[in-house]
């Protein structure tokens, strides 16, 4: 789905815990997550917790968006 | 370390007054076996079935297989930190019911169970077709929670072949197999020139109910670690699995992996069979480097030459096992994968979901995507309409006359990783 919506012109931000495979199939820009049954939040955390965290991955991929990339690229913290 | 298997063959079970092993029929009081399991509070009702080769019987969905042993001689338990205290295994003598198994069923997750056919088409694709089952239907008291039930289910499973197993262990056995792995040094000075193979076994540990359990320690929390083989023999390693039935290791495959088998076969003839190392396979990118490094930091440190790596289960495991194959690669050690495939059901599509130059030498258990027709069976040992939800079915799946189109998938053992399964191109 990343390469064929990239293919259209729309540039892509996939998110995914496990970014050796994002790599494989040929992500442009990568934003690794927290756990593949639950990548966007964490159950071990508060609520208010965890809603930073997906605030800040978000905000991360939004940032990765926005980043020209010369190849595939992996946006850590 | 050595063990001795006792091979008693079972070619038959019957419902009995007594529990006992006469020639090759295992007898088995079913109110006794009842009575064991009721013991768990967890159930409200479990009701006991014999599936035997050839008969007109589809049991699911099917948790888990189990084979009936016990320790005749030397230290610990079957199934060591479940059904006996925790204690090494894997040396003396354990004598095995061959040809009988336990089989677990329960609606636990409903479509992460599989399917056992004890005749037709489906029946040639798992070897559980082949054995003599006692079959537990376990019902919940209303309210159970699924991991509750899924842990009754595992410790109902076990001790029940621990009960079987104990008839059998005053019996001499016609057939003994004998198993030895010597000391690293002992190996080097007995076999100088042979190559040194190990073994990556990859135990499957995402949670949610996709468990394997070492000596009673949940594999997820454990460190890439070493097992002597005999010990897997011993039940040192058991199922704890509710996750798609084609490749998912039953803890009759860790009692009988097929691996070890045949790494033993040729110890000391063409190669020397170093030892099992054991590895996850967690659902943290930051557990999968780890626990790939330290398999790679292993057999590096056995100055392994070779090493085979099975994997257990598919999609995000697929990393781990690329993960380990290609780190071991790089310090020089040659591997063989096995995996299985989902291709499609055309075949068409890319097998694994990650890939690397370095998996230069596969095996595979085939193609869990093809399409199946399973005949109606006569009689239902479980919950059939599990069967439109099942991994590998869909709505329909089930038809109107009781046969089954589904993928492979929905058949226990049926593309194991280990090479448990009787696919094959030939």
């Amino acid at each position: 789905m990343v390469k064929e919506i990239e293919r259209a012109g729309i540039p892509v931000v996939h998110m995914c815990t496990v970014v050796p495979i994002s790599l494989t199939v040929g992500a442009n820009r990568i934003v690794p997550t927290v756990a593949i049954p639950h990548p966007l939040g964490n159950p071990a955390l508060s609520k208010e917790e965890e809603h930073d965290l997906r605030k800040k991955l978000v905000g991360r991929a939004l940032k990765a968006l926005e980043t020209p990339v010369d190849g595939q690229t992996v946006f850590e913290e | 370390m050595k063990l001795e298997l006792g091979i008693i063959k079972i070619s038959d079970i019957q419902f009995a007054a007594e529990s006992k092993v006469e020639g090759s029929t295992l007898y088995v009081n079913k109110d006794e076996v009842k009575a064991l399991i009721l013991e768990d509070e967890t159930f409200a009702s479990c009701e006991l079935d014999i599936a035997r080769p050839g008969e007109s019987v589809r049991i699911a969905p099917v948790k888990d297989v189990i084979e009936p042993r016990v320790k005749v001689s030397g230290e610990g338990g079957v199934f060591p930190g479940w059904m006996a205290k925790v204690k090494t295994v894997g040396s003396g003598r354990t004598n095995v019911l061959k040809g009988a198994a336990v089989v677990t069923t329960g609606k636990i997750v409903g479509f992460q169970e599989g399917i056992i056919d004890m005749c037709g088409e489906g029946a040639q694709y798992t070897p559980f077709s082949q054995l003599n089952n006692l079959v537990l239907c376990l019902e919940p008291v209303e309210g159970t929670l699924q991991h509750a039930y899924e842990k009754a289910v595992r410790l109902a499973g076990l001790k029940t072949a621990t009960y079987l197993g104990k008839l059998a262990k005053d019996i001499e056995a016609e057939e003994i197999r004998t198993y030895e792995t010597p000391s690293i040094t002992e190996g080097i000075k007995l076999y100088p020139d042979l190559p040194r193979v190990g073994y990556v076994l990859m135990l499957q540990s995402q949670g949610l109910l996709h468990d394997t359990y070492v000596y009673g320690v949940d594999a997820k929390q454990s460190l890439t670690t070493m097992i002597y083989p005999t010990e897997t023999m011993d039940g040192a390693i058991i199922s704890g699995n509710c996750v798609s039935a084609c490749d998912k290791n039953t803890t009759y495959h860790h009692l009988n992996n097929p691996v070890i088998e045949d790494l033993y076969a040729r110890h000391g003839k063409d190669l020397n069979f170093v030892g099992v190392i054991i590895t996850n396979e967690n659902v943290y990118l930051a557990d999968k480097e780890r626990s790939s490094d330290w398999s790679a930091k292993l057999c590096e440190y056995l100055g392994l030459d070779g090493a085979i790596i099975s994997q257990e289960g598919f999609g995000n495991p697929d990393t781990d096992l690329i993960m380990n194959c290609k780190k071991i690669e790089a310090k020089g050690v040659k591997t063989v994968i096995i995996t299985d495939e989902y291709a499609g059901q055309d075949g068409a599509s890319q097998s694994l979901a990650d890939a690397d130059i370095a998996a230069n030498a596969c095996v595979t258990g085939g193609n869990a995507n093809t399409v199946i027709h399973l005949p109606k069976m006569d009689k239902v040992i479980g919950h059939i309409e599990y069967v439109d939800k099942i991994a590998g079915g869909w709505s329909g799946s089930l038809q109107e006359d009781g046969s089954i189109i589904a993928e492979l998938q929905v058949i226990t053992g049926a593309t194991n990783e280990m090479g448990f399964n009787k696919f094959s191109a030939r």
